[in-house]
């Protein structure tokens, strides 16, 4: 094995052994029953840490030229946060829940 | 140069052809790899938005988990993939055929435990009785829910074994090369990522209290 591999797979295993630990934080808070909001915040904020980890480095993007970066990015960002538009609605049906006595 | 001496260059068999520059400088394979990944993305982010109307807006929501042992093992399991899978990609790149063979064929028989396990997680919610459309705790719509979204990557992860064990396969025999392990490779972190989301969505948000 060359020093060039040798180093790549050490990067390779520090972001695995930084994965497996946010997993296993993870999987401690998901056993904590917090509420709703607090669950939620804590999980995306694990997810996204994970999300960068794996992109950036175990799907290389971070050595792909800037452009195609920037495409990639800039792109799911927008569409990911504009699709979350959809659910927001789902409080208007928590509230105003239709019934089976609907008016006389 | 004029569009009419643009349009000559390209058609005459003897000049070089004129083409713009690509912006990525990314292989035409590996660019088409990224961009199913993108649309993959935006199919799961679709499942994700739609769980979590249906979530949010049901107050009766079940919380059947007791215990995620399993679905820890699994994670693991998949995470541990990931870093054969960049192993055997390393040593395709430097000509180790051997070594990229034998780890790439880690990686898909990982997979494919991965898929049992799966498997049997589902087969024990069916006899607990949660079906696409009923379950003993609540909302129909759990089970249809919970299938759908864990269907995603199974049917993901199961595919991407086969297609692993394949190209590890062809690899071997000179008909692959290491470009062809990248991309795979790029599959292969794209699916474990989703499997990351998954996992709490569906199994962590919902722990019995």
């Amino acid at each position: 094995m060359t020093t060039a591999q040798t180093q790549g797979i050490k990067k390779y295993v520090v972001v695995y052994l930084a994965l497996v630990v946010l997993t296993a934080v993870q999987f401690f808070v998901g056993y904590q029953n917090l509420e709703g909001g607090a669950l939620i915040v804590r999980m995306l904020t694990f997810g996204g840490i994970e999300t960068v980890l794996v992109v950036l480095f175990l799907m290389n993007l971070s050595t792909e030229k800037r452009s195609f970066f920037n495409f990639f990015v800039f792109f799911m960002l927008f569409v990911l946060t504009t699709m979350n538009i959809i659910w927001t609605d789902s409080f208007r049906l928590l509230v105003f829940r239709l019934t089976n006595t609907g008016p006389s | 140069m004029t569009e009419a001496t643009m349009s000559h260059a390209a058609s005459s068999p003897h000049t070089p052809q004129v083409f713009e520059e690509s912006p990525f400088s990314i292989p035409s394979k590996k660019l088409a790899m990224w961009l199913f990944i993108m649309s993959d993305i935006m199919t799961l982010a679709a499942c994700f938005a739609a769980y979590a109307f249906l979530r949010n807006s049901t107050p009766d929501w079940p919380r059947p988990f007791h215990s995620v042992t399993i679905v820890a093992v699994m994670t693991f399991l998949m995470l541990t993939t990931c870093l054969t899978m960049l192993i055997g990609l390393q040593a395709a790149q430097a000509g180790d055929k051997a070594g990229a063979f034998r780890w790439i064929m880690v990686t898909g028989a990982g997979g494919l435990v991965f898929a049992l396990l799966h498997i049997r997680e589902w087969m024990q919610m069916m006899a607990e009785g949660v079906g696409m459309f009923h379950n003993p705790w609540g909302t129909s719509a759990f089970g249809a829910a919970y299938y759908i979204i864990t269907g995603f990557s199974l049917l993901h992860i199961g595919v991407g074994s086969i297609a692993l064990l394949i190209v590890g396969i062809r690899y071997q025999g000179g008909r692959y090369k290491a470009n062809d392990i990248e991309i795979m490779n790029l599959y292969w972190q794209f699916v474990t990522l989703a499997w990351l989301f998954i996992v709490p969505a569906v199994y962590l948000m919902n722990m019995a209290r």
